[in-house]
């Protein structure tokens, strides 16, 4: 018996479904957290991690030359 | 002016502070990004050059003909279309493999280890590591560079590299790049892991997935040596075939190829834009919510999306319409990506005019939108029978790898510049006309390609009154294309000069460099391992069962902020989204057999045919040619019956092609004689007076290894093609010089050359005249039967089943 005629009848045509919902689910998930508004401060603050790296090396050269 | 907003800064740092451990001080490597910025910049110039030639190869054969006043002025280019290393097929998988992963290979690199190293406040994990990552990469290249003109590929676009380059590319990208950075992870001082490294994450995992099952393969060579003891010779041990066929072969490789575009053309170029763009334009990301978004919807969606680049094929339509559908869905988190990368400069948009960066990404992240506008639509069944096999998608990866990659390197080039080299940039003017020369290049470029695109699907589509095809001639439609392939040269060198600014930018700058370079010590506190976290926020119902409060905090996602920092798990739950989107979409044409159904009268390759079809993939026929007729009136009008799944089953690797700049040749098989073969590859012009071919006089002249074909065999029937009899030691080679005999006599008779017997080019015409004509025979056929009567008892199924016994 080859591994086709074993997975042919192994019936796993019910999990992409499950997986789909899986994952739709997770999604909406996301999307809610994404958009829940307590998190809004971890947000501003994450969202200005590459900008806080030149406050801390302060190694920042402009694009003339000149520092910030 | 500065736009630093030192309030927001200094809040930053001590709610940092607050939760941390003792100060540490540390540096970062900058060595190892300068070092892959400059190779980013030398290969930039190599992979445009190689475009320039691929681009000259297609308009040479008609240039040469130019006659002014009694003399030809382009008749010296004649070479690159005669030179069997310079032949279109060979070169250009080199230009897209130097322009994906040399050029954005490096360019990709230095933004990682640069952004990395900043993000997590900590130095690469390993400064050996990240130099064997460097010089390892270099040595892919250089070793893609030696054979791909050399004509050493396994024939997949994209993934051509053969095997032991394969192997290479697994332990650089595993063991070096990705324990490099994901120790670099573990060691971090910044407990939330920036959005941009998410992306790098992702690009990491998935595309050591895809490299991994795309490149499963045997190696002939090896084969043959476990079985006889010997070695043949350098080709014969290069040489591998995939462990797929047909169908499955095509949609693994397309699963690979969409999605490498995915996880190294898109994927870490987002994270690159979502490190510099805010640097560039000294504020952060627009909306860092959107971020996460584009983030998961990218992870979730684009590993469904690879068969749209199979419509109309063979593959099983519910699997193509799966994959238009989620094409279009990836529509929506690109654009929203888009927007957030443009509305970064929110407030900042006066700033445009004076900085060549963000000149260069403002126009980038443009062509991201486009593209990614233009990639959903060109998946809409309808709008795909119109533009697959054209031009189209060659100005759509264009518009992407020039206008989004390229604009997008060149411009984190110019920001790092006077940072790495601890200078002042040696000429913003330059850069600014290397802006301006790059985007008219793009400009005429694609707008040349897309008209040729359009004419040529038209074209190929159109139908005079009487019912029958206004160009049946298909070379008709290949010479409408040429005023359009001149434009985009035109395009192309425009471009090419715009690197060349830049490269003479980047060496004046370099010079100015200080004797020697300051290192910054930096110091931050450590991550402590007592460290805890924001506590779950309480629940916001009131009446309510024990459930329902829970289910609100978990709504409420403290979870995804705490699992955020835990780079093991979070990078577990991105290879399990890829990898089950995956499966779920591969497994079922693997294993139900009713996906592609078989057909009695298909038959392996004969020794012979099996030499050529490797001489056939090896010169990159795939380039131009398709094997793939769609079930459209013009197409079958044109070419003859629709290609059936079935008629591949023996195809180790698939040939379908991606584009036609020849006619497909699904049907060839019996359309014409010998003679009218041999004459054509040794200069197509002979035959066809507007032909863009080139000459494969070469193979003519070239002996063909007999003595290398019974590896070939051997190395087939250990991946289940039933070769019966022919195993059997002696046996492939006595075969294939009977059919060789056959056919050259065939040929003398035709009128045709003498002598040929022993030359590759007997191999490829036995295969180009076996071609499609399988699905005609009776089921009972014997492909041996018409040189060798009797030589092989039983026939091949019987002796299929005798073999899978023996095994």
């Amino acid at each position: 018996m080859r591994l086709t005629d074993i997975m042919s009848n192994a019936g796993l045509s019910l999990y992409p479904t499950i997986a789909l919902v899986i994952f739709v689910v997770i999604f909406a998930v996301v999307l809610k957290h994404a958009f829940s508004r307590s998190n809004t401060h971890d947000f501003n603050r994450a969202a200005s991690l590459p900008l806080e790296d030149d406050a801390i090396a302060d190694t920042t050269i402009r694009f003339d030359g000149s520092k910030p | 002016m500065t736009v630093v907003n030192p309030v927001a800064t200094a809040s930053i740092k001590s709610s940092h502070n607050a939760a941390a451990g003792p100060m540490e001080q540390f540096s970062y490597d900058d060595a190892i990004v300068r070092k892959f910025l400059t190779a980013t910049m030398v290969w930039s110039l190599v992979a445009f050059l190689a475009g320039l030639v691929v681009a000259l190869e297609l308009v040479a054969p008609k240039a040469v003909e130019w006659e002014i006043g009694g003399s030809h002025p382009l008749a010296w280019l004649r070479f690159i279309y005669e030179t069997s290393w310079l032949n279109f097929g060979r070169l250009r998988p080199l230009h897209t493999n130097a322009a994906i992963f040399a050029f954005a290979g490096n360019a990709v690199f230095a933004a990682i280890y640069y952004s990395t190293q900043r993000l997590c406040k900590t130095r690469m994990f390993s400064d050996t590591l990240s130099t064997l990552h460097f010089w390892g990469w270099q040595l892919i290249i250089v070793c893609a560079a030696l054979t791909l003109p050399l004509g050493i590929t396994e024939g997949k676009e994209y993934a051509e590299l053969e095997w032991p380059i394969d192997l290479m590319i697994a332990v650089v990208w595993v063991a070096f790049f990705g324990v490099n950075f994901f120790g670099t992870l573990a060691r971090r001082r910044e407990r939330h892991m920036y959005v941009a490294l998410w992306f790098y994450i992702a690009t990491i995992v998935t595309v050591a997935v895809l490299h991994v099952f795309n490149n499963l393969w045997v190696p002939v060579g090896l084969v043959h040596f476990f079985k006889t003891g010997h070695i043949l010779n350098a080709e014969i041990f290069l040489k591998s075939y995939p462990v797929y066929a047909g169908v499955q072969d095509a949609f693994m490789q397309w699963w690979y190829g969409h999605n490498a575009v995915a996880f190294f053309l898109t994927t870490p170029f987002l994270g690159l834009m979502y490190y510099f763009m805010p640097k560039a334009a000294e504020r952060p990301v627009f909306s860092y919510r959107l971020s996460i978004i584009h983030f998961w919807s990218l992870v979730f969606l684009y590993i469904w999306a690879g068969p749209h680049h199979l419509h109309y094929t063979a593959l099983p339509a519910w699997a193509s319409s799966l994959g238009m559908l989620f094409s279009l869905m990836l529509w929506m988190p690109s654009w929203g990506g888009m927007i957030n990368g443009l509305l970064t400069l929110r407030g900042a948009w006066h700033k445009v005019s004076a900085d060549p960066v963000l000149k260069f990404f403002v126009v980038g992240i443009t062509f991201y939108g486009m593209s990614t506008f233009e990639g959903p639509m060109l998946s809409i069944k309808s709008i795909n029978a119109l533009t697959h096999y054209t031009d189209w998608n060659i100005a759509h990866v264009h518009g992407g790898a020039l206008g989004w990659n390229g604009f997008l390197s060149f411009g984190m080039m110019y920001w790092l510049l006077p940072r790495l080299f601890q200078t002042k940039l040696w000429s913003p003017k330059l850069a600014t006309a290397h802006f301006w020369f790059g985007t008219v290049g793009i400009l005429l470029y694609v707008g040349a390609i897309y008209i040729a695109g359009l004419t040529q699907g038209l074209m190929w589509r159109a139908f005079d009154k009487t019912g029958n095809l206004q160009y049946p001639e298909f070379a008709e439609t290949v010479v409408a294309l040429i005023p359009m392939y001149w434009i985009r040269i035109g395009g192309g060198v425009l471009y090419i000069l715009g690197a060349v600014f830049a490269a003479v930018n980047f060496f004046k700058t370099w010079q100015t460099r200080p004797a020697k370079y300051e290192v910054p010590v930096v110091s931050a506190p450590a991550l402590t391992s007592g460290y805890i976290d924001v506590a779950d926020p309480a629940s916001r119902l009131t009446a309510n069962v024990e459930f329902g409060h829970k289910g609100d905090v978990f709504l409420q996602g403290a979870w995804h902020r705490r699992w955020e920092g835990l780079p093991l798990k979070f990078t577990i739950g991105v290879i399990l989204a890829v990898a089950v989107a995956s499966l779920f979409e591969i497994i079922p044409t693997f294993l139900i057999r009713s996906n592609v159904p078989s057909i009695l009268s298909v038959k392996p390759y004969t020794p012979l045919e099996l030499a050529g079809r490797d001489i056939y993939v090896a010169e990159g026929c795939y380039n131009c040619h398709s094997q793939m007729i769609r079930p459209i009136w013009a197409e079958t009008k044109r070419y003859g019956d629709y290609s059936k799944p079935g008629e591949f089953v023996y195809d180790h690797p698939f040939q379908w092609g991606s584009r036609r700049l020849g006619p497909d040749l699904q049907r060839e098989g019996g359309a014409r004689s010998h003679d009218w073969h041999v004459r054509h590859l040794e200069d197509p012009r002979q035959l066809i007076a507007q032909s863009i071919m080139p000459s494969y006089k070469h193979l003519l002249e070239q002996p063909l290894d007999f003595k290398g074909i019974e590896a070939r065999v051997d190395a087939m029937a250990m991946l289940g093609v039933p070769y019966g009899n022919a195993v059997k030691s002696g046996e492939a080679e006595r075969l294939a010089r009977l059919q060789a005999k056959k056919i050259s006599e065939d040929l003398v008779k035709q009128g045709g050359y003498p002598s040929l017997s022993e030359k590759k080019i007997i191999a490829v015409v036995a295969y180009l005249q076996r071609l499609g004509t399988d699905f005609k025979q009776a089921p009972e056929w014997d492909p041996y039967a018409d040189f060798a009567p009797g030589a092989l008892s039983p026939a091949p199924p019987a002796g299929a089943k005798t073999a899978n016994k023996e095994k």
